[in-house]
């Protein structure tokens, strides 16, 4: 008798069960909500919701009041509190729904599961678009994505990297979250422009996992330069905090090493400006939100994309002291042009 | 349901008069009193608070995986012990359950057996080094956690391109989306509760049952209570110690699994944010962190709290630094004023 609580609970739990299944049927799935077709540009709610707290989505705010003035939109939000982690993330979208917001434009943490989030918001009828990065895998269950093509980003600083080495000798790529597939596209680009050049160039390090904090790229960078300082020629940085961190970290070893970083925090500038750093490729932050947003908008009026999940390069730029006071223009530029793609190309408007 | 063994008196003493504590004193009232507060201010600030689709259907899901990391970590309090690596364990078992699915075309019910299983290895594992070494519970599954996050790394980079598996057992998609409104007999239908409530509420029950009623539950507490004393009573601490490892391990398995149907892929990130709060839902409910005492219902009720408090706060649209200002907050008044009941409590106890 000692196991009878157990018994007698999984004999209860058996026959609910029983009684539970017994001609049951599933409902079929027709619950999607009130499409997202037909609102005024006023009823329009864009929430703008990033992986977390990160320098990269800084923009993404002030892109949100002036996507919020410019389109007469209803309410455009920027949300931060996710945390990278995809479960708050989750969270973090449900409750701005339930707050009112009907159109999305997010960095998914974990892209290998961000499109189960997307289909869960189309099915309740809301325009999603994914920002900054594509699902991984070839399908995209956002409306669209309009993202650095990561990939290419890294082969265009990679091809910079090896130009300014003279095309021989060692590169050392420093770069993100090992277990990201974005992270995974970048050490391919890598390696592709690495391949190019027939064994001339060879990558003797990859250090992942230093974007976390500012403090962790710096201790990597010094770490690396204290033990292969030397043998060292260029070093190819594909994000942001190890950017900042091998910029800083080279300046001062004063080590004859050339630098692409990526993206434009004032260090990185300041280098490019005394010659410290090569260069740097430049991502289109602001025109992300800005284009993200006006997408969302005319898919909530009542457009429709000619191809669903379409994936559109939002720009990468190369940037070097030559073109160091300039490059706003061509990001300006290149804002504007995805807006006229967008209108013309990418969306079917009745 | 709490289980709670009493130290042995020293042989001199004159035996202890059972004392009840009065009704608002008892810690897990409290929880209940909190939460139905804290739902009425949120509710008041923000009715989509109440909102089934959006908020409280999600809120349940959520609440019923951090449950269930909370009974994880539980299991190993019940012996004054830590499973830091309770994450670890959940992302390993995870890529069992994926593992066994993709290559080997298994449906849900033995992939989730397998990652399971896994999940008991490695928790018996721990209970197994700690037992025969002695070495305190927090070392061996904090290295035990490093150890996991490096080879979670590498078992993703071998058997998938990327950081997830592509492929689910067909079943976890209902897990996800479906509730019991979905599945009607006749023209009646279920109420509004995910799929995964209910295996939630499996898991404690049986926990809860495990640790009242079941000899080997009982032992488990008495070893967490006094080592020594139970020992001289002929209990085997030392498969006690690894028994109750190896449920933390299944449970953070199940933990696991049901994140991954939540989250819709078995992926390498998975637990990543397991420890907090699988400390926070046993010791907001009562659960003791030196052993011998567990509460089961108050966990459920701290994991409830914990979440509703994040789901009223994000409602509220607070940004980065409020929203973990507020939580802190929160949670620190939970604490001090369950404290604060206790000690009142006591006092007026030592006058009757």
């Amino acid at each position: 008798m000692k196991r009878s609580p157990f018994l007698r609970l999984g004999l209860g739990a058996a026959a609910i069960g029983l009684l539970a299944t017994a001609g049951c049927t599933k409902k079929s799935d027709n619950e999607t909500a009130a499409a997202s077709s037909g609102k005024a540009a006023d009823q329009v709610k864009v929430a703008l919701v990033p992986g977390g707290a990160h320098p990269y989505f800084q923009p993404w705010k002030t892109a949100a009041t002036e996507a919020k003035t410019e389109l007469k939109l209803g309410d455009a939000t920027f949300n931060e509190t996710s945390g990278w982690d995809q479960t708050k993330q989750n969270d973090v979208i449900k409750s701005l729904a339930a707050q009112g917001y009907n159109a999305f434009g997010i960095f998914g943490v974990a892209p290998e599961n961000i499109n189960s989030t997307f289909e869960d918001l189309k099915r309740q009828g809301f325009a999603v678009g994914s920002l900054a990065s594509c699902p991984a895998g070839d399908v995209n269950k956002a409306d669209f994505c309009l993202s650095t093509d990561t990939g290419e980003a890294a082969y265009k600083a990679t091809k910079a990297a090896i130009e300014a080495i003279g095309g021989k000798g060692n590169l050392v790529h420093l770069t993100g979250n090992k277990v990201d597939s974005n992270t995974q596209r970048r050490i391919a680009g890598v390696d592709k422009a690495v391949g190019e050049t027939a064994g001339q160039v060879k990558v003797i390090q990859v250090v992942t996992d230093i974007d976390t904090d500012l403090q962790t790229a710096q201790k990597a960078v010094a770490d690396l330069l204290a033990a292969k300082g030397t043998q060292v020629n260029g070093i190819v940085t594909t994000a942001y905090n190890p950017a900042v961190a091998a910029a800083e970290g080279i300046r001062q070893s004063k080590l004859p090493i050339k630098l692409i970083a990526i993206d434009d925090d004032k260090t990185i500038l300041d280098g490019i400006k005394d010659g410290s750093v090569s260069g740097t490729v430049l991502q289109n932050p602001a025109g992300q939100a800005l284009v993200g947003s006006y997408a969302l908008l005319k898919l909530s009026e009542g457009c429709t994309m000619a191809k669903p999940g379409v994936v559109v390069d939002s720009g990468s730029f190369i940037v070097t002291k030559a073109n160091v006071d300039t490059y706003e223009t061509d990001r300006k530029a290149k804002t504007d042009e995805l807006r006229t793609a967008f209108d013309g190309q990418y969306l079917t408007c009745k | 349901m709490t289980a709670q063994v009493e130290s042995p008196a020293p042989p001199d003493a004159p035996p202890a008069k059972p004392r009840r504590l009065p009704l608002w004193a008892n810690p897990r009232i409290g929880l209940v009193v909190l939460l139905v507060l804290l739902v009425a201010l949120f509710t008041t600030l923000r009715p989509a608070f109440l909102d089934t689709r959006l908020t409280l259907t999600p809120l349940q899901s959520d609440i019923s995986v951090y449950l269930v990391v909370g009974l994880a970590q539980l299991s190993v309090l019940s012996l004054g012990h830590m499973n830091l690596a309770v994450g670890r364990m959940a992302a390993t078992s995870a890529f069992a359950m994926g593992l066994v699915h993709d290559k080997l075309g298994a449906g849900l019910i033995v992939s989730l057996a397998a990652g399971l299983l896994v999940g008991a290895l490695l928790g018996a594992l721990a209970g197994l080094i700690i037992s025969r070494t002695g070495v305190n519970s927090f070392v061996v599954t904090l290295a035990m956690d490093f150890a996991l996050v490096g080879l979670i790394t590498i078992l993703y980079a071998s058997a998938t391109d990327g950081v997830a598996f592509p492929t689910m057992p067909s079943g976890m998609e209902a897990l996800r989306f479906d509730t019991f409104a979905d599945y009607c007999m006749g023209d009646v239908c279920g109420p509004r509760i995910p799929l995964v409530v209910p295996i939630a509420i499996a898991a404690a029950l049986l926990v809860g049952l495990f640790f009242r009623w079941s000899r080997v539950g009982r032992e488990v507490l008495m070893t967490g209570s006094n080592m020594r004393a139970a020992e001289l009573s002929g209990i085997p601490t030392r498969y006690r110690i690894v028994q109750a490892h190896a449920l933390s391990g299944l449970i953070a398995a199940l933990a696991g699994f049901l994140l991954a149907a939540n989250n819709g892929a078995f992926s390498a990130s998975i637990g990543d944010s397991f420890l907090l709060p699988s400390f926070l839902a046993p010791v907001l409910g009562g659960t003791l962190l030196v052993g011998g005492a567990v509460s089961v219902l108050g966990t459920a009720l701290g994991a409830a709290l914990t979440q509703v408090i994040y789901k009223g706060l994000n409602l509220l649209q607070f940004q980065l630094d409020q929203l973990q200002l507020y939580i802190g907050l929160v949670l620190l008044a939970a604490l001090s004023l369950d404290r604060f009941r206790h000690v009142l409590a006591e006092r007026r106890g030592a006058k009757l």
